[in-house]
Order: structure tokens, then sequence, then C-alpha cells
């Protein structure tokens, strides 16, 4: 009996203090990405909440490690939720400790990362050669000062995506809606003909207000940074959505949002006959929405009045290498190389399915109009097309030290209760402002 | 009078019967959702529906031998489990021999230290303990995990109960018979202890294999995750994981029920060790 | 000479006691009193911290959050109290009774949900609990021709759906604490009431309720601790701390909000000690009244 228990006490106490301690006992090596790597190559941690993301880099991987057989690279992957990987990610920094290599950041949450000194590495100089051909607003939100601390997955202009066999079942044709108010005639139709529902009430997201604000060159920050939720444009914005929910245009969908596994769910089952979502929500038709498939058009959002610019670039993921690697150049040198070469992009777009930050790829037909594609397959119309429509109507929302706590409180606060409990749209958002005042205080 | 007592069993049977599938009917859901796609789930939300043409294996299959940490998790959790528990048990045990067989000073102050421990929620002391650990260099490590709970208040509470009832006749035996102080716990005190070990050590394991805020707070990579953890981390609409994830929910429940099933006795006397302390 | 004196009778009970006093001093005695001096200070991680005095007391006073969070915490509280105490005393009462069929079978089928962890069970009941036609609550109650409620949104139906999650999980377990109370209740007692002819409800009403009062003390308290101190429910319910309108917040919700999501420790740790106070002011009530229930008999 002693001796067992002896023996089991001082293994576990040795495991404890030290194997345990020593922080290199990895067993994890099923998300190691090791493509093509050899025994030299070099270990860097990946942080996303994008599983996918994951899966890009996979295959830039396997090229870096070709094309650079003196400086392999293994990748370990971590994917965490949205909020605990940017949780976890902003304590590492600011204490020091902890923080992978390479992380993505997602926009929203950007600025929180940009505060006093950023712990990040700059990257201007391996942006330098891709300078003439990336979309310059892209990359202003990973900028501070002048200098850029982020790279980014993708532009995310805003497009309508119509499920067309629903409009024809109301004799609706999708090309002819210009305005909202061609929205709203159409969306009453589909009520009336299908008992279907034209759009999503957006709760818990601000999709359909950044579009707003953007047709109106307005912003949920003013020059200076500060918030201006209830401005004349914002309160403009959210009385043309309450209209059209009250008409049965537009109705509250299971998640809150289009871009939540209940949504995805109901789109596919074909109870919302559009979406108005930045190009990347093309990858989630394709990957959770198999029924869709053909019926599905993009065309460019509905303006408020003819002449505005229907489109912003939504969301978006700044990939940074963050002060604590000890493999700073080798590690922004891949950065720039899986985001920014002409090859990563075309492999974004192939297997992502985003809008490339690489404008030079937007007309290379062979690839845009690639018939193997997936994305080129799922969708009536080639999107490029209404990409490059659209190409210089796309507008820039700011992110701002204040844009975490404006979207805390607008997201899960303020639009549920004009959109589920029908409060005043104007006493809604005045309670907003001075709520998010109070918190920034 | 014989009627009605029949009566009223076949009542309370066929209630109880009822009660025993609403309890269940979670885990008949979970189970059935198990063999279809994950995307039905997404789709259709959780429900009852045999629908065979859907379901499949699939989900096993994948679960045994796709590209995944689930095991990793798995077997961390099995590791970190074990390992909590022997510590805890072993160290709690001593702990609560000192505070039975001996009278010393400050023995009443530090047993009400104990009792104060219980009554404060754990929770409230996550940051300061946080901020400790980070201090410490611990983060990221399972020391962080098992050091705090290692002198468990409710085991050696429960574990003093226990030995009251153990005569102290027997350490005197032990101490004529030539046995050091630390021999006698070891060799005669141990041994006895073993039912109270068996129930205290059920319900750490059980606390230890569900636990999820605090090891979340300070474990950062994937491969150190636990499996809730682990399974917490699939919830994100930013991947396909619902395949993983209810095959993942239901088979993590497996091993606890079969250690249910064989320990039951055990079970039930760890839990309500507390209730009966009178 | 050390090994001597550590091996003697007098130095042994502290090496017993040592770990314990160890873990309370560097586990519970520090952190607690660096809780009370960042209290009064604005902590970040990483940076060194700042005296502001009562600032964070005067903040939470005025913070409609924490009120909104307080009130959730203390409306779970007092509701799984209510029924999560009657009714398993009844059924632990029924399941006694010498005329049940399966006893030990129910009694484990109860305890089954207690065995899966939070992030399992509110999982599944998240997804029960959803809003489209053919989760499977709704689906249930189109059986009634109810239309779809979207329970995880409104603050009634959201607590329903955390009160089904609670009662299923510890139902089976406070049963058990009963059954082990009944246990210790003498035959004779309910044969004397039997003799006196006293009906099935006068037994349970002066026999069961009276003697099972330690064990619905402790329930008591046990259930208070784990309500006041519940969040990881609601994180899994809804899929995060944040849940629409904050319906789902709770006290040690916000607690993490400040002090993990927001690094904001100096607040948050002032959020642990008015939870703290609470619970003290509750347990001590609890100790009063228990204490007076041993002097009566």
């Amino acid at each position: 009996m002693k001796k067992w228990l002896m023996g089991l006490l001082m293994v576990s106490m040795a495991a404890v203090l030290f194997g345990c301690s020593s922080g290199t006992s990895s067993t994890g090596e099923v998300s190691v990405l090791d493509d093509g790597a050899g025994e030299e190559a070099v270990k860097l941690k990946y942080w996303t909440f994008v599983e996918l993301h994951g899966q890009h880099f996979q295959s830039m991987l396997k090229n870096w490690n070709e094309d650079h057989p003196d400086r392999q690279i293994k990748l370990e992957v971590t994917v965490m939720p949205y909020d605990d990987m940017h949780n976890k990610l902003s304590i590492a920094l600011q204490t020091g400790q902890g923080a992978p290599d390479i992380s993505d950041i997602e926009v929203g949450k950007f600025p929180d990362f940009l505060n006093g000194t950023p712990q990040l590495e700059p990257l201007n100089d391996v942006v330098e050669p891709y300078k003439e051909s990336i979309v310059q607003s892209r990359l202003d939100l990973y900028t501070k000062d002048g200098t850029i601390y982020g790279l980014p997955t993708h532009v995310g202009a805003a497009v309508a995506f119509y499920n067309t066999e629903i409009l024809e079942e109301a004799g609706v044709d999708y090309k002819s809606i210009v305005t909202w108010e061609d929205y709203k005639k159409a969306g009453m139709a589909v009520y009336e003909k299908t008992g279907k529902y034209m759009g999503t009430a957006d709760t818990s997201a601000g999709w359909q207000l950044s579009m707003m604000l953007a047709q109106q060159g307005s912003d949920f920050t003013d020059a200076e940074g500060k918030p201006v939720v209830n401005s004349p444009e914002m309160i403009k914005g959210l009385d043309i959505l309450k209209d059209l929910q009250k008409n049965n245009v537009l109705a509250t969908i299971a998640g809150g949002q289009p871009d939540t596994e209940e949504a995805y769910g109901e789109f596919n089952t074909g109870n919302y006959a559009s979406a108005m979502m930045p190009f990347w929500f093309m990858s989630r038709y394709v990957n959770y929405m198999p029924d869709l498939q053909g019926k599905i058009a993009i065309a460019p959002i509905p303006v408020i009045e003819q002449g505005m610019p229907p489109s912003y670039g939504g969301g978006g993921t700044g990939t940074v290498v963050t002060k604590q690697t000890k493999e700073a150049q080798l590690a922004k040198d891949f950065l720039a190389y899986a985001k920014l070469t002409l090859d990563a992009n075309i492999n974004i777009w192939n297997t992502l399915g985003f809008d490339p930050v690489n404008t030079e790829l937007w007309t290379q037909e062979d690839i845009t109009h690639n018939k193997d594609n997936k994305f080129v397959q799922y969708f009536q119309n080639n999107p490029f097309e209404v990409l490059n429509e659209i190409k210089d109507g796309i507008s820039l929302i700011k992110s701002t030290p204040a844009s975490p706590t404006i979207n805390n409180e607008l997201y899960t606060t303020t639009l549920n209760e004009i959109f589920e409990n029908d409060r005043d749209v104007t006493e809604a958002l005045n309670a907003a402002q001075s709520q998010i005042e109070q918190q920034l205080k | 009078m014989e009627s009605r007592e029949r009566l009223s069993k076949i009542l309370l049977f066929v209630f109880f019967s009822l009660l025993s599938l609403l309890v269940l009917l979670p885990f008949y859901a979970i189970a059935i959702a198990s063999f279809k796609p994950g995307k039905e789930l997404i789709r259709y939300g959780l429900n009852l529906q045999l629908d065979f043409s859907i379901m499949s294996l699939d989900n096993y299959v994948f679960l045994f031998s796709g590209q995944h940490d689930y095991f990793t998790w798995f077997t961390n959790s099995m590791l970190l489990t074990i390992l909590q528990v022997a510590l805890t048990l072993i160290t709690s045990a001593a702990v609560a021999y000192g505070f039975t067989a001996y009278d010393f000073k400050g023995k009443t102050p530090l047993f009400i230290c104990v009792l104060m421990i219980m009554m404060v929620p754990f929770e409230i002391l996550l940051l300061p303990l946080y901020r400790l650990i980070f201090n410490l260099g611990l983060m990221n490590t399972y020391s962080s995990i098992i050091l705090p709970g290692i002198a468990s208040a409710s085991t050696i509470f429960f574990f003093r109960q226990y030995l009251l009832g153990v005569p102290r006749e027997m350490i005197a035996a032990g101490r004529v018979d030539g046995a050091s102080e630390y021999g006698i716990f070891l060799r005669l005190i141990l041994p006895v202890m073993k039912p109270a070990f068996a129930a205290m050590g059920i319900l750490n394991a059980m606390g230890s294999w569900n636990n999820l805020l605090w090891p979340f707070m300070v474990l950062s990579n994937s491969s150190k995750f636990t499996l809730p953890i682990g399974l917490k981390t699939l919830l994100t609409p930013y991947g396909n994981n619902y395949d993983l994830l209810i095959v993942g929910s239901f088979f993590s429940i497996i091993p606890i029920f079969i250690l249910f099933v064989m320990f039951q006795r055990y079970f039930i006397d760890g839990m309500t060790a507390g209730a009966v302390k009178g | 000479m050390v090994k001597r004196f550590l091996y003697s009778q007098k130095a042994a009970p502290y090496v017993f006691v040592l770990p314990f006093v160890l873990v309370f001093l560097v586990f519970w005695l520090y952190p607690l009193a660096s809780s009370v001096e960042m209290s009064f200070q604005k902590v970040m991680l990483g940076q060194s911290a700042q005296w502001v005095g009562f600032d964070n007391y005067a903040k939470l006073i005025d913070d409609s959050m924490f009120l909104k969070a307080v009130m959730n915490s203390v409306i779970y509280t007092v509701l799984t109290l209510v029924i999560l105490i009657p009714l398993p005393m009844l059924f632990a009462v029924l399941i006694n009774a010498k005329f049940m069929w399966g006893r030990e079978l129910f009694k484990s089928v109860f305890f089954f949900p207690a065995l899966t962890s939070v992030v399992v069970a509110g999982t599944i009941f998240r997804l029960m609990f959803g809003e489209m036609e053919g989760s499977l609550i709704n689906s249930f109650l189109a059986l009634f021709g109810v239309e779809p409620v979207k329970f995880l949104k409104g603050h009634v139906t959201g607590f329903i759906a955390l009160l089904s999650l609670a009662v299923w999980r510890w139902m089976g377990v406070n049963i058990l604490y009963f059954l082990a109370g009944l246990k210790n209740i003498p035959e004779d007692y309910y044969e004397a009431a039997s003799i006196d002819g006293a009906s099935t409800f006068q037994k349970f009403r002066h026999i069961t309720i009276p003697l099972l009062k330690p064990t619905t003390i402790y329930v008591l308290t046990i259930s208070i601790y784990a309500g006041m101190a519940m969040f990881v429910e609601s994180l899994m319910l809804w899929n995060g701390n944040n849940s629409p309108q904050n319906i789902g917040l709770t006290i040690i919700g916000y607690l993490y909000r400040q002090g993990i999501e927001k690094n904001n420790l100096g607040f948050a740790a002032t959020v642990g000690l008015v939870l703290l106070l609470v619970t003290m002011i509750i347990n001590l009530t609890q100790l009063a009244l228990s204490g007076l229930f041993r002097k009566e008999s």
C-alpha cells in the first residue's frame, strides 16, 4: 500500500511541478501543420477564430516550404471561439506572456489592440512590394499613425443575395430593384404571394446599419472618433428598416443575423428571399446551404437614393505578428506571402470564396470565371461582375477605439429592443448613446 | 385497503416512469442527433425524428479517424482528472487526519478556516487568483488547475467526519508497535479510509472531469485543452463543427456513465456525504 | 535532529495540516486580500496599479448593468429554491414509500443528468430551446397549436430555459439528499402516528417536514451558493456572455465581462467583493437559523 501510494504521489508531484510547468510537453501534434517541413523547420503558433483560415494557411504553407527550403515553417493552429480568442490574445499581449507568433484579429476588435503602444510588429516593409495592387482602405483599417499592423484577408464588399426561386414565384425580378423603395414593393409582393419574408431584420449584427450609414456618407463615430449612434442618418436608416419590418418585408431571424448557424438553416429551407451581406457570405452559401445551389443571384444592394454608393467593406480579419515572437522576420515574410501575393489571393478566392484584396485578380477571367470553381458554379451570375460594377462605390466604415463598446451595446440591446420589442427607434438610439457614453467614461 | 394500495402503487409507478422519460429525453435527443449530419441539426433544430435515410455512422467514423484534437482533449481530461483526484485525496486525507488524530495549538481557528472556505464561492477569487497564477508564471500549465484545489475543504471536512468514527485505540496500538506518526497514517489509517476515498474520489472526479471556467481561463493552447474546453471551442459559427460537437458531447458522457453504473453506491454516498452530516 | 523533530508527536500534526495552511494562505487568503486591495485600484494585467479610492464602489452603485446582473442572479436563485426544494422533497418521500416499484432504477435515472458537464448539457438545452419550428420544445408546443417561441430572446422564456436546465441537472441530486435525510427518521415515529390515527398527509406535515429540516437547510445553503454563483450555465445556453438585452447576465458573468473581457480587474474585484458580502450575510443568517433549530430540539 505504502509503496504504491508513495510512488503515485511522487510521480504525480513530479509531473505537476516539472513536466507540466515547463510548457514544452505538447501532445497535440494533430493540429500542427507541417506540410513539407523538414527537421529544421521553425515552429510558429497561430491563433484564429475561423477554422477555414487555418486551411488557407495550410495550403500556403506547403508552397512556402517548397519555395524556401532553408526557411521552413511548422504552424501550430489553435482555433478558439471569437470572444475567447480575442480575450486571451488581449491579455497575453498586455502581460507580455503567452501570445502566439501570428494571430487573427477581427476588425471590430482591432482598435483594442492599437491602444497605447501596439504590441504588434509593424508590417510596412513586407507590404511595400504589393502596395499598388492592394485595396488601400482595407489596410487603413489596421493602420495606426502610418504603421500597418495587420494584413487583410478580403474586401468584404457588401452585396445582395437573392433567392430567385422565391422571387419568381412572386413575379419579382431582382434586377429591377434599385432603391429600398423598390425593395419594399418587391418584398410586399413576395409576402403576399408566398407568405415568406423578403429579408432579415438583424438584431445581433450591424451589417445593415453599416450599409445605411455608408450610403449616406455617415458613420457610427464622428470625425474625432466619438460615438454618434443617434445621428439623423442612423435614425433614418433604422426607420427604413423598421418600416420594412412593419410591412412584413423583413423579419427577425433565428440567431439574430444571417451569419449564424441557425440562420443558415432558415435560408437553406427557403424562409427568406434575400440577404444583404458582405461578399464573403458566399462561402456560407456554398458550405452551409447546399439546397440553394443554382438559385441564388448576386446584385448590388438597394440604395436610399439613386447615385449613393451602394456598398461598404464589411467585417474583416487583420492577421498580425505579435511582439512576442522570436522569429519576427520569418513570421512577417510568411504572412505577406500567405496573404498578399497573387498566389495567396487566388487561393483565398478558390478555397475561402472571399473577395481578395489584391485587385489584380478581379479582372483575371481565367480565375474569376473558372468553371471548376465551386463558388462560380453555385451562383447564377458571376460574383466578380457585380464586384467590378460596384468597385467605386465601396465605402469605409471606420473602426475606432469606441467601436467595441458601440457594437456591444447596439447588437445585444438596442437592435433587439427595436426589432423584437417594438421600441421607438429614436428613443432606443438615445438610450444607447447615453449608455455608451457612460461606459466609455 | 389491499386494492387501494395496489392502485397507488400503479399510479406512482406510471408517474415516475413518465418523469423518467422526461429526464431521459435530452439524452435521447442528442443520441439521435449524433447519427445525423450536423447540417441537419442546424437546418431543422434538435428533434426526435428518426429519419433513417439521413442517419449514419459517419460522425462516429469521423470521431475515430478524422483530423481533429478530440482525443488529445480526451486524454488531457483523463490525465488531469486522475492526477488531480489522486493528489487531492492524499493531501486532504493527511490534513483531515491531522485535524482528527491530534490536539494542537491553533487547531480550532484552522478548522474554522476550512469551514469558511466551504462557504465562499470560488468564483469570487477568479480574478485575483488569475493574477496570482499569472505572476507565478503558471499560465497554461496544469499546476495552475491542480494546486489551488489540492487541499479541498469539502473533502477534508468529509474525511474528518469519517475519521471521527475510527477508534483512537487503533492509533495508540500503532504507537505501541513502534510505528512512526506517518507510518500510522500510511499503514493503518489509509486502508480503513477506502470507502471514504471511493466516495470523495468519485465526487472530485466528476468535478474535475466537467470543470470548465477556471481551466478555460488559464489554458490557451489547443494541445493542452481539456474536453469541456475543447467542446466549447467547437461552438463557433466560423467552422463546420457540429458533426464533431454532437458526437463528441455524446461520447464524453459515456465513460462517466460506465463508472456510474459500476460504482453507483459510491456516487450516491459521495453526493449525499454533505447532507447527512447533520 | 531535524528528522527526529519532524517525527515527534508534537510536530506531526503541523506536518499533516501544512498543505492546507499553504493552500489557504496562497490560494485563498492572499487572493482575497488582493481582491480587497484591487477594489481600491485601477488594475490592468501587465500594468502597474493606481490607487483610486472608492471610485470603483461609486461606479458600481451607478451601474445599471450591475443592477441587472444582481437582479438576474437573485431571481434565478429564488426560483431554483422555489422549485428545487419542495418538489425533490415530495418525490423523495414518494420514492421512499414502501409500496414503490423500481426505487433504485428511478433514483439512478434522476441522477443521470448530474453526470453531464455544463458544456454538454447547456449545448443540448440551447438546441432544444432553439427558436426554429423544428426544435424540440417548439415542435412539442406545435402539437397544441402554439406558434414557435423565441425562447432565448425573451426575459421570461429565457429564464424558463435556464431553469429547465437547472431543474434537469439538480432534481435528482436533491432527491438523493432528501432520501438520505429520510433514512435518519426512525420508523417508529410513523407507526406511533398511525396508531393515533394520523392521515398520510398529517404524517408528512408533522413528522417528515420537521425532521427533514437539517437536510432542507443543507440543500437551501448549497442552492443559494450555487444560484448566486451561477455563470457557466448562462454562458453555454447563450453560447457566450452576451445574451440579447443581457437577459442571461449574472453577477459572475459581469465579473468575467469586466475582468477578463475588458481587463478591468479593479472594478471586477469590487463586483466579487459585493457578491462575497451578500453570500456571507445569507450564510450567517442560515447558520443562525439552523443553530436556533438545534436549541429547540
